[in-house]
């Protein structure tokens, strides 16, 4: 799996790079900028890139311009955007019409090996990673009234690992229940909020994040 | 109190003013001037038939020595530093000495002779040289010169070739050719002298305007005709005209109606100063500073007026809001009167050129409204205080800022970026360490600690600046604020481009403040968040539906919430009535 990383420091650029060649991905090009990622990414054709929002030279809002740009010249690139705040605000900006190919974690995840490394796989064939903030603040957010409250306790914890962008095999892996199992959970969710149900597992995180937002 | 043009360096000169002997005497010699050359004209038969009526061209001349000695010593006594009142006399004097030239006796009648043409001279001079007595260019000094030089010693030369009878004491030969030559080289640069004159009134009021009141626009138009009026008679003379006799009388008609419009401009000025009389009740019903300009306007007719405040303690000249203001130069098209108070400055006056002519009018409603003035410098001054204490606290603020923001770039730049390293090099560690269970642990307890710094320093850089509104703008940054509100928000951010950075942190802080105050008073169910941009301000405002009747005087937050909005020129407000809600309002100006 071909990655390519834009983080202007070198400190983290290396880290990121050795931990993503340790864990099996070809590293095929490592950035300062923004701009150096657009050409690069045209050159190497990765399979994801993973991108700081804050990148040189002004520190504002390159990496996501970056991001949202990639997203809609190279559709086929995963992009997962790596930040020191995670934002409802920039979540929203960048998963405007679809969740596919598309993450955006707080910074510290990455030193959960495996959970970072298994965003990143996701993301690269298609697949989203939100970061868990995110997904509690929109879980915590009040409403008039509430249909989250109808949730069971572990109806609401797959809802996060849906809302998260994990798979039904992901959560029911991290749930240790039967993938069975988890599609019946799913199918009650949907039901108990009024949500259609739809097919692919990332345009499900779209629903669910909209539907959360609103 | 004393008003000067300020652009004079050396201060005041020192002014002769003119006692009664001096004036009387003045009146007294015009009179008997007038009377005596009346006397002269009937006495004698000096005036010829060519003249015309003996009478007639005798009453025109005694007009216009008295006319002229009159409106010279009212103009002399009236303004005494200006040259003109005394340049009208000596005109009237001259004119008196030329009708020595209608006696028969020989000593008299060569002195009135060899004079005939000064008198043009001299219209000239005085009439280029109004108001101030004095000629200014080099082109005016040139025009009088050389009609001076022609009309004094050209007449001699006429008087030693030409037939001048009996009396002529300069009489050498009669040679008719060469009296010619020179009697049309003497009209013909006189008149062009003249009609270079009017040329110059006609440029000088193309380049000041209008005057500005119509006794004066009159007195101009008076003193061009007069010079137009030489001209043509001279130019009738020289082609020896049918109608010269009637030109003639024209001629001395028109020039002895320039005083006249002197006087009646004199009478208008006086009018003009019952103006003052007007500004100072004016004055005291209205003392508002902002009325002070519009009322001098009034009082001068002149609406273009402004005033300029001298402030000592700043080095530099105010409008009465206290702004720095430049004065006019002088290729502006505009004036300046300098109005001191006990040798201080005090104000000036920017006024249209025309004022220039009434410098009594200037100084007197300088001089009535000093009182004013000075109230109005002490108001401007006030402002100027006001706005340099305004700016210092924007200045305090924003360098507070500007501070944070550094030191939460720093924060994100160095610590946050290294311990997120180290966290990845730890598990690398972990990794290679095989299995001591107990080292995985120490080492997992490590990477824990980690994160927990992790997440304190991104609170920590979070409260220093909010770097996602810089970065992103305040929309995105609200999202998250109205997401973690206690009650549901309504959120409406209606922008259009994005607000100045200072405005967009100031505008979170207030949604911030506001969100968290609805946390504190309990009772609220829900609440909205509007950003709008209208007229040049951005306007936020957080509604609740709660209890209200929160007390908006306590609490730091708000202060300094107010502090960081008024720092920027805007202003907070906070409506809390019992029962209907809280409402946190801030308008920053944005444009």
């Amino acid at each position: 799996m071909r990655v390519a990383i834009a983080e202007d420091s070198v400190l983290l650029r290396d880290g990121l790079a050795r931990l993503l060649e340790d864990s099996g991905f070809d590293v095929v090009a490592q950035c300062e900028t923004a701009d150096e990622l657009m050409l690069k990414v045209r050159s190497y054709a990765p399979d994801v890139v993973v991108v700081d929002i804050r990148l040189p030279p002004t520190h504002n809002d390159e990496g996501l311009r970056a991001a949202i740009t990639l997203r809609a010249q190279h559709p086929s690139v995963g992009v997962l955007v790596l930040s020191q705040y995670v934002e409802l605000g920039l979540a929203m900006e960048l998963l405007a019409d679809s969740a596919e190919g598309v993450g955006y974690l707080l910074k510290d995840r990455i030193s959960d090996v495996g959970d970072f490394v298994g965003a990143v796989r996701r993301v690269a064939t298609g697949g989203s990673a939100l970061d868990p903030i995110i997904v509690s603040t929109l879980l915590a957010r009040q409403r008039p009234d509430d249909p989250l409250g109808q949730l069971t306790p572990r109806e609401r914890e797959v809802l996060e690992l849906m809302a998260a962008g994990s798979s039904n095999q992901g959560i029911a892996d991290k749930l240790v229940i039967t993938l069975r199992a988890v599609e019946k959970y799913v199918s009650t969710i949907f039901a108990k909020l009024g949500l259609p149900s739809s097919g692919s597992e990332s345009r499900r995180v779209l629903a669910v994040l909209m539907y959360l937002r609103s | 109190m004393s008003a000067s043009a300020p652009a004079r360096p050396g201060g005041r000169r020192r002014v002769r003013v003119p006692g009664v002997p001096a004036l009387s005497a003045v009146a007294v010699g015009g009179v008997v001037a007038g009377a005596a050359s009346l006397d002269f004209a009937l006495a004698n038969d000096g005036i010829g038939p060519e003249l015309g009526e003996p009478l007639v061209i005798a009453s025109i001349w005694s007009w216009t020595i008295v006319a002229y000695f009159l409106g010279g010593m009212l103009a002399w006594s009236r303004r005494p530093a200006s040259r003109f009142g005394p340049l009208m006399i000596v005109t009237g004097a001259v004119c008196f000495l030329v009708t020595l030239s209608w006696t028969t006796s020989d000593v008299p009648f060569t002195i009135g002779q060899t004079l005939d043409k000064l008198p043009t001279a001299l219209f000239l001079h005085a009439f280029l040289a109004f108001p101030t007595g004095r000629l200014e260019g080099p082109l005016e000094k040139g025009v009088v010169a050389v009609a001076y030089a022609t009309a004094i010693l050209l007449e001699p030369a006429r008087m030693a070739v030409g037939e001048y009878g009996p009396h002529n004491l300069f009489g050498v030969a009669s040679a008719p050719a060469a009296f010619n030559v020179v009697r049309d080289v003497q009209l013909v640069v006189l008149a062009g002298c003249c009609l270079g004159g009017v040329a110059i009134i006609a440029i000088r009021r193309r380049r000041r305007g209008r005057p500005l009141r119509r006794s004066l626009a009159l007195l101009n138009d008076a003193f061009a005709l007069g010079l137009v009026m030489i001209a043509v008679f001279f130019l009738a003379n020289l082609v020896d005209a049918p109608a010269v006799a009637q030109i003639r009388w024209i001629t001395f008609v028109v020039l002895g109606l320039a005083p006249v419009a002197f006087l009646i401009g004199i009478a208008h000025a006086r009018l003009a100063r019952s103006s003052v009389g007007e500004l100072l009740v004016e004055l005291r019903d209205d003392s508002s500073a902002a009325g002070l300009a519009p009322a001098l306007g009034r009082a001068l007719r002149d609406p273009s007026l402004a005033l300029a405040f001298w402030l000592p303690e700043f080095e530099t000249w105010v409008d009465i809001d206290g702004r720095a203001v430049d004065l006019p130069g002088s290729g502006d098209g505009r004036a300046t009167t300098l109005v001191e108070h006990d040798g201080a400055r005090l104000a000036t006056l920017v006024h249209d050129r025309a004022l220039e002519e009434e410098p009594e009018l200037l100084a007197a409603v300088g001089a009535a409204a000093a009182i004013a003035l000075e109230n109005g410098r002490l108001h401007a001054e006030q402002r100027a205080h006001l706005e340099e204490l305004r700016g210092s606290r924007a200045r305090v603020i924003q360098a507070g800022q500007r501070e944070r923001q550094r030191l939460e770039r720093d924060l994100h730049d160095g610590a946050q970026q290294r311990l997120i390293a180290l966290s990845l090099e730890l598990r690398r560690l972990e990794e290679q360490l095989g299995s001591d269970p107990n080292a995985r642990s120490r080492l997992d307890l490590a990477r824990r600690e980690i994160a927990t710094s992790l997440a304190e320093l991104r609170d920590v850089a979070r409260g220093l600046h909010p770097a996602v509104v810089s970065g992103h703008g305040l929309a995105v940054a609200l999202e998250q604020l109205a997401a973690l509100a206690p009650v549901p928000v309504r959120l409406c951010v209606d922008l259009g481009t994005r607000l100045p950075e200072d405005v967009e942190v100031a505008a979170y802080y207030v949604v911030s403040e506001g969100l968290a105050n609805v946390a504190k008073h309990a009772t609220a169910t829900s609440a909205r968040v509007d950003v709008t941009r209208s007229d040049g301000r951005a306007i936020v405002e957080v509604v609740d539906d709660g209890a209200g009747g929160a007390d908006t005087e306590r609490g730091s937050g708000l202060r300094g919430l107010a502090d960081r909005v008024e720092a920027l020129g805007g202003r907070l407000r906070v409506w809390s009535p019992p029962g209907d809600g809280t409402r946190l309002r801030a308008e920053m100006p944005c444009a």
